[in-house]
């Protein structure tokens, strides 16, 4: 009976769970070790943070899904991997009691989520800093408070100031800022304090819409339209001021630190403002069977697990190289170790990397959640089932070959919502298989905003959860 | 678009045309679900 282990039960951790559980749950021992024991449907907290959607819709427990998928489930953290031949096993201390676990492995699954790096920029974030967030729902809930206590005071006729975007030159995510940012004007509007907020789009972005994915682009009616003139549309249209090309170096109460591509300082205040941190991996400890530091064989110096990537490559040659992205991520050191998600390591970004006479890298990280991160812990989950029961890897799907469909709502109104529907293939520009400068599928690629966005991004919710509850039908839905 | 900065008033009127957004939703649905589908079994 062979023995898998998954770190995390978010999207690709809880996805690679679901599918080992259905494929091998009843003939090998599949377990999940996280320390959180609900799974938290990440895209609706934006609702969350506008007070628009209750936390407790967002999550349920994961304990009883695992025990019909037959997975065992531990509430610990992880905090120790141990992966030498003969010896595999990861430690983790139990949620509530503090008692150390031990949990052996044949086959690991490393797919925690990111460490949210507010420490990567002073004074970012809401519980040593002066900015929120939207990336963890305690976050999203305290959020939800500073934005309605903001709403108080602009009912009493204060003006105030609003700065959304990302809080660090390598941040990534931006299309949840960006959802958030126009949840928060839509909602402004509805309460009839828009002419009260003066709100700012604040931007590692090369250009707007880029979104970490060198933009996205489409063809209609035989024309090529870019994300960069359709968000500039949106944010007109919304009254939105945007500044992109900054990364913000420091923040002090009220007031934010960036720099610019032109190497410029300069100074932002605001009243109220939710910025993405960086991200970075989870610090797991590597050690090897003698005691030893074996961290350099399994994760890169920013914490995310090496796998069978080209890493090194510089940008041009990169752009130009989609077989340097992974496709089935798995570590070459320890074949027997995968991640998925935000976990694996990207072999570059996506986005043009800058860096200013200041010699600071301004840089969107590639973002690989949503989507991305349910399809590889899909791929990964299969390829486990593949190894144990034939001993052979079937299936592979690199970033350069994977459709990612982003629904960004504005509102959550089935009536006078709004929503803008992006669908990319691929994700990373494939410039060899495609023909065009993009490297995409201009054809399946896809940007519109109307309000049947607003339906899928209600009907997604349900879906979703559905599927992740691993109720009737649910591998019929994609991830 | 109307020019490279905003939404024409041609366009913000199908953005809502609620008949012309269901069939939006419909297609939309359709094409998602037929291309993640197919990355599915790749």
């Amino acid at each position: 009976m062979a023995k898998v282990l998954v770190i995390g039960a978010g999207f690709a951790g809880h996805t690679a769970a679901l599918y080992l559980g259905n494929k091998i749950g009843r003939q090998h021992e599949v377990t999940v070790i996280s320390n959180r024991d609900v799974f938290g449907y990440v895209p609706s907290w934006v609702w969350v943070g506008v007070g628009h959607m209750k936390p407790e819709k967002t999550i349920f427990k994961l304990k009883p899904v695992y025990d019909r998928m037959h997975v065992k489930f531990v509430h610990a953290s992880a905090k120790e991997i141990h992966p030498d031949d003969g010896d595999q096993y990861v430690l983790g201390d139990e949620v509530g009691t503090g008692k150390e676990v031990r949990l052996d492995y044949d086959y690991l699954v490393i797919a925690p989520g990111p460490l949210l790096n507010f420490a990567g920029t002073p004074g970012l974030g809401p519980e040593n800093g002066f900015t929120h967030s939207i990336c963890s729902l305690p976050h999203a809930i305290k959020t939800r408070d500073a934005y309605l206590a903001l709403c108080d005071r602009m009912k009493k006729g204060e003006k105030v100031k609003i700065v959304i975007g990302t809080g660090h030159p390598a941040a990534t995510c931006q299309g949840a800022a960006f959802e958030y940012i126009v949840n928060v004007h839509k909602d402004l509007v509805k309460k009839g304090l828009r002419d009260k907020a003066d709100i700012l789009w604040l931007s590692n972005e090369p250009a707007l819409g880029d979104f970490g994915v060198n933009g996205v682009q489409i063809k209609r009616n035989g024309v090529v339209q870019k994300s960069d003139e359709f968000i500039k549309s949106v944010f007109n249209d919304h009254g939105i001021r945007y500044q992109v090309q900054t990364g913000v170096t420091k923040v002090e109460e009220g007031r934010i630190h960036w720099q610019n591509y032109e190497g410029e300082e300069g100074t932002t205040d605001f009243d109220f403002s939710m910025l993405i941190p960086q991200f970075k991996g989870q610090p797991f400890k590597y050690i090897g069977k003698d005691g030893s530091d074996v961290s350099s064989k399994l994760i890169n110096p920013m914490g995310f697990v090496l796998v069978d990537g080209k890493y090194g490559l510089p940008y041009p040659e990169l752009s130009q190289t989609p077989e340097a992205w992974p496709a089935q991520y798995q570590n070459p050191n320890y074949q027997n170790v995968f991640a998925a998600g935000i976990a694996f390591a990207p072999p570059g970004p996506i986005s043009k990397p800058f860096t200013n006479k200041n010699n600071l890298a301004i840089a969107p990280a590639p973002p690989r959640t949503g989507m991305v991160s349910g399809v590889i812990g899909r791929v990964v989950a299969m390829n486990i089932a593949d190894l144990i029961q034939t001993g052979k890897m079937t299936h592979s799907e690199r970033m350069t070959e994977m459709v990612a469909a982003c629904i960004a709502s504005m509102g959550d109104s089935l009536w006078d919502g709004n929503a803008v529907t992006i669908v990319m293939r691929p994700v990373v520009p494939d410039r060899k298989k495609y023909q065009n400068e993009f490297g995409r599928d201009l054809f399946i690629s896809h940007l519109e905003m109307g309000v049947s966005g607003a339906w899928m991004k209600f009907m997604l919710h349900y879906t979703f959860i559905w599927k992740f509850k691993g109720l009737l039908g649910w591998k019929l839905i994609p991830e | 678009m109307q020019n490279e900065q905003e939404f024409s008033k041609a366009e913000k009127f199908w953005m809502n045309f609620k008949l012309y957004q269901l069939w939006r939703f419909i297609v939309l649905n359709v094409k998602i679900y037929t291309i993640a589908v197919q990355s599915k079994w790749h």
